[in-house]
């Protein structure tokens, strides 16, 4: 640039006067233009540089929330002898057997096109044209195929090709396949757990240990022909559904659909490996107003006889809240729950206070990931700062995105007794369930039981009911988020329940997510149409399968309830004898004869020995006819499959 | 036909071929294939649906590059506020056929392409602030009267622009065009008072602003406070960037993108996807290749003997650096979302066409870089 300078410079004094000023002052000008455009580059490129570092502030230093670095566990050892993994009746899950795997020294084989032939005729999923390229490679050591059945190896080995080796191996095992996928997870080619209790428990299992879980096969398998009869009929994208021990905190069922065979990693992709029921957060929606319900009545802000005015939507700064099921009067605290009325509960929590909320809210176990042994837990959304507006829609379940399984276990608190007990995958000791922090009063606890029975004898959540069975529960269905922060028409629709309500051991939820409403729903998709029958089926067929002897009688705390509740325009009188009543008047439980420490394992087939003989069996004939039977045959319940061996 | 018109040293076709900065084009594609693999990898390892018309268009574009780099920048000149006022008239139909409702008010169909005329008008309007500052001296420069045209050049189209409403658009044209006034030399004290007043009047502009558009700057000062709702976007790509790391999560193998927690990313937030399943090192990468197009685009600049040639260059490169730097500093949260998308990576065809039709331009200027042009557009007699 400095040549170009001068050079112009001396051009131009060669001209007239005049000619040099015009000259002149163009020089100026195109320098300043030059000095500018340096200026200009200069501030892009630190600009590009500010980037750049913001970029390694994102990456590297905010880690945004997965410690990724800690998780690389270099663990070169082949693994050998991991241990089985059962569930709480000791049902076998996963297992390892040992295996060999055929490889090849191509320079040892002495006719490649004999060794393919007689090889196909034993393996016949191996392609010949590829087998051929195998076997004429240059190299010293080819895998051939992996995982032999004994049959196929015991067959290999008789063919007496030289040139062909056998390698002694191990292989992971999970002979209910896909039924309980998401909790067992899955374990790499060299016998690593890499996701699930596998992960997790990876090291005691490798050392040998036997894992018990909570899980429950045969309500799993129920749990998830419900929810995959939910999804096929409403057209879902997915579902979750959890079962779990209110008093325990043991997790006796946990299925996320879609799923994925652990038998065949290959199919565990993003979306099927995905569990919804622990990992995904979601808004739930009007659930979340059993807690406000809980909060308010615990700290004593309302009792049942107080009423709130819900005859006009709230308008608070940009936002409006209205009812979707509007009464337009004045509604008592339990039909605010049994019309699910979205402004009553914001007024509701509005009266408790933020900071009671949050409070409450927390010790329910709703603002913490849960403390599961598992790895894949998700963290729930929570406003960073808490406004009033936040606590209105926060009182109906927006604006807070929580795990399935954490409302699971928060409901647990609300009829346990009001106690919280930290859920679990393992299979607790008998007895030692007495533990976990006191969150509500039991007079509380006794409150909110009538309050989520009301919802299904006279709310929205009538489809859930179980005949013979005191099911209780709340529905919710809220609006999924839009690409764009639009509302689009997905919603997600969960029934959470408990049973039986006069003495809760179980928490049932099911949570379907975008369904589609069809002829026989009118159209609707909402909790109440979807996942509330789910709910009462899968509690109509596990209630019988644990031993609990349905009650024919007609609910004598129904009736009485009715009237005074809906018919009541003025409702404070007529609320305040409900829970007390119903549960005066409930019969004295049949469960009570069922031992409160564990589900007992069905009749006839408590012999526990016996049963991992026969899934032994099982597995090594599942194992030779893998390839030809179809997922479904593999799925089936355990009960069946072992009949038929 | 230039040669009598214009004058000057003449090159034939086949010598401005040669001339053509053949390494710049080479990292144009090589940048390009990056947005090929990401959205391969976006539509879930397949070349549809994005992947394929991707490839195309960008080989279409590149023709386009070559062909506009071999014709005259004089030609350029000439015809500069033609060409503006012709894309000027183009936004005013859109803004016409949109308010009478007659579909999208972003394009106009012309049978076989959509055209998005506030896309065009980002080139239209520097050629036109090119050749208007070209034609005065610095004293012109000083004088405040010789700013007046200049501002309606911009002025028009940015109003046209906001009401589509368009802010990213309408945000580039603004900035670009203040750079070139920077460069051509407006004094400081302008620009000072020009910022003065437009900070006073920021409280009535917001209130022009679209309740979406508010909600997004309000969301970009305090994502945190609305979690699902509008600050939704921006918390999920953070998390995506936390868990890329400094390696990624490997091709094809990002959580965030591929189990939908990321809106659009195929077009906007496809530097969050890159940088998840690529890491740190994928996204500075991508980043050492924008800043070598942006160092070649200011070196060719400068090189240019003509005012005319510098200003333009200039300006393209300040389009191209604005697209850049505003869609990566959008999903890393360091301003609101705006809507722009990422240069020769992003899906979509028109901005792509842009780009490249203005690298042509740069070529052009690389090409003709030591044609002199005199101030009414003849060539110097030096």
């Amino acid at each position: 640039m400095a040549a170009a300078k001068s050079k112009t410079t001396g051009k131009s004094t060669r001209k007239s006067s005049g000619a040099r000023r015009i000259e002149g002052a163009r020089k100026q000008a195109m320098e300043t233009g030059r000095n500018r455009l340096l200026v200009t580059g200069i501030v892009l490129s630190l600009a590009f540089a500010a980037i750049g570092v913001r970029l390694v502030d994102l990456t590297v230093f905010q880690a945004g929330g997965e410690p990724r670095l800690a998780q690389i566990e270099p663990n070169p050892e082949v693994a050998s002898g991991r241990a089985d993994i059962v569930d709480r009746n000791g049902i076998l899950l996963a297992t390892s057997l040992p295996t060999a795997s055929l490889f090849a020294d191509p320079s040892a084989v002495l006719n490649a096109q004999e060794v393919a032939d007689k090889l196909i005729t034993e393996l016949p999923e191996l392609n010949r044209q590829e087998l051929l390229g195998k076997l004429k490679t240059k190299s010293r050591f080819v895998w051939i195929t992996r995982n032999l059945t004994p049959k196929q190896h015991y067959k290999v080995n008789r063919l007496g090709l030289p040139g062909l080796g056998f390698q002694r191996g191990e292989r992971r095992v999970y002979p209910h396949g896909r039924l309980a996928a998401h909790a067992l997870g899955l374990t790499d080619v060299d016998g690593r757990g890499i996701a699930g209790l596998e992960q997790n428990f990876d090291r005691a299992l490798r050392a040998g240990n036997r894992i018990q879980v909570s899980l429950d096969i045969r309500i799993q398998s129920m749990m998830r022909q419900e929810l995959a009869a939910a999804v096929r009929e409403f057209r879902a994208i997915g579902a979750a559904g959890v079962v779990l021990d209110a008093n325990s905190g043991e997790l006796v069922s946990l299925v996320s659909l879609p799923d994925f065979d652990p038998n065949e990693p290959s199919s565990a992709g993003p979306e099927t490996a995905f569990n919804r029921v622990t990992k995904g957060v979601y808004e739930m929606g009007s659930t979340f107003k059993l807690f406000t319900a809980a909060m308010a009545l615990d700290s004593g802000t309302v009792d049942l006889n107080s009423s709130y005015d819900a005859s006009q939507p709230i308008k608070i700064s940009r936002f409006t809240i209205r009812d979707f099921h509007a009464k337009n009067r004045w509604l008592s605290v339990p039909e605010i729950i049994v019309y699910s009325s979205n402004i009553g509960a914001a007024k509701m929590a509005v009266d408790v206070g933020t900071k009671t909320q949050r409070d409450y809210l927390d010790r329910f176990g709703l603002l913490r990931p849960a403390a599961l042994e598992l790895p894949e837990v998700g963290k729930p959304l929570v406003p960073k700062r808490w406004r009033k507006i936040n606590t209105m829609t926060i009182a109906y379940g927006y604006g807070i995105a929580v795990s399935p399984l954490q409302l699971a276990s928060g409901v647990a608190v609300l009829v346990n007794g009001g106690r919280y007990v930290p859920p679990t995958v393992l299979k607790t000791v008998a007895g030692n369930s007495s533990t976990g922090k006191r969150v509500l009063s039991e007079e509380t606890s006794e409150l909110m039981r009538g309050l989520m029975r009301l919802v299904v004898t006279n709310g929205t959540g009538r489809k859930a009911a179980a005949k013979g069975y005191i099911v209780g529960g709340k529905t919710g269905t809220t609006d999924k988020l839009a690409v764009r922060g639009y509302r689009k028409n997905a919603t997600l629709s969960s029934f959470v329940g408990a049973f039986p309500m006069n003495a809760p051991r179980y928490i049932v939820l099911v949570m379907v997510d975008e369904p589609k409403g069809n002829k026989r729903t009118f159209n609707y998709a909402t909790g109440g149409w979807v996942a509330a029958p789910a709910v009462g089926r899968v509690i109509q067929r596990m209630a019988s399968l644990i031993g609990m002897a349905p009650d024919r009688q007609p609910e004598p705390a129904k009736v009485p309830v009715k009237k005074p509740m809906i018919k009541a325009s003025t409702p404070p009188k007529a609320s305040p004898g409900i829970s007390k009543r119903k549960t005066a008047a409930a019969p004295p439980p049949a469960p009570i004869t069922v031992s409160r420490a564990s589900p007992s394992p069905a009749p006839r087939r408590n012999d526990s020995a016996a049963d991992e003989t026969l899934m032994l069996q099982r597995v090594r004939a599942v194992l030779d006819v893998r390839d030809k039977k179809s997922e479904a045959d593999a799925v089936g319940p355990p009960e069946q499959a072992l009949a038929t061996y | 036909m230039s040669d009598q018109i214009l004058g000057g040293p003449e090159q034939t076709i086949r010598q401005k071929l040669w001339q053509i900065h053949w390494f710049f084009v080479f990292i144009v594609m090589v940048t390009a294939s990056v947005g090929f693999a990401m959205l391969y990898s976006a539509g879930g390892g397949d070349v549809n649906p994005w992947a394929r018309p991707h490839a195309l268009r960008f080989g279409f574009g590149i023709l386009v590059m070559i062909c506009v780099a071999v014709i005259d920048t004089r030609l350029w000149l000439r015809y500069a506020y033609a060409i503006y006022f012709v894309v000027l008239l183009l936004l005013v139909a859109v803004d016409i056929s949109g308010n009478m409702g007659m579909g999208a008010r972003r394009w106009i169909n012309v049978g076989f392409i959509n055209l998005q005329p506030s896309e065009m008008m980002k080139i239209a309007m520097v050629l036109a602030l090119a050749r208007y500052f070209h034609g005065g001296s610095i004293e012109d420069v000083r004088r405040p009267t010789f700013l007046i045209s200049p501002l309606l050049i911009i002025a028009a189209p940015i109003v046209l622009v906001m009401r589509q409403p368009d802010l990213g658009t309408g945000l580039i044209l603004l900035i670009t065009a203040a750079g070139l006034f920077f460069m051509a030399g407006v004094s400081i004290w302008k620009f000072t008072l020009v910022g003065v007043f437009g900070l006073a009047a920021a409280p009535i502009a917001w209130q022009f602003l679209h309740e979406y558009q508010r909600k997004r700057v309000l969301t970009f000062l305090n994502p945190e406070n609305d979690p699902l709702g509008a600050g939704y976007h921006i918390i999920q790509s953070k998390i995506a960037f936390g868990s890329g790391g400094l390696s990624g999560r490997g091709f094809m193998q990002g959580t965030q993108g591929h189990l939908n927690f990321l809106p659009e990313m195929q077009t906007d937030f496809i530097f969050t996807m890159l940088s998840e399943e690529l890491g740190l090192i994928g996204g500075l990468a991508l980043l050492a290749l924008y800043v070598l197009l942006l160092v070649y685009g200011i070196a060719i600049s400068f090189r240019s003997r003509s005012h005319f040639g510098c200003l333009l260059g200039m300006g393209v490169t300040t389009t191209f650096f604005l697209y850049v730097f505003i869609n990566m500093a959008m999903v890393m949260g360091v301003i609101p979302i705006v809507g722009v998308p990422l240069p020769l990576i992003s899906y979509g065809g028109t901005a792509m066409l842009t780009l490249l039709f203005g690298f042509g331009l740069l070529m052009g200027i690389w090409v003709h870089r030591d044609v002199m042009i005199g101030r009414r557009g003849a060539a110097d007699d030096g």
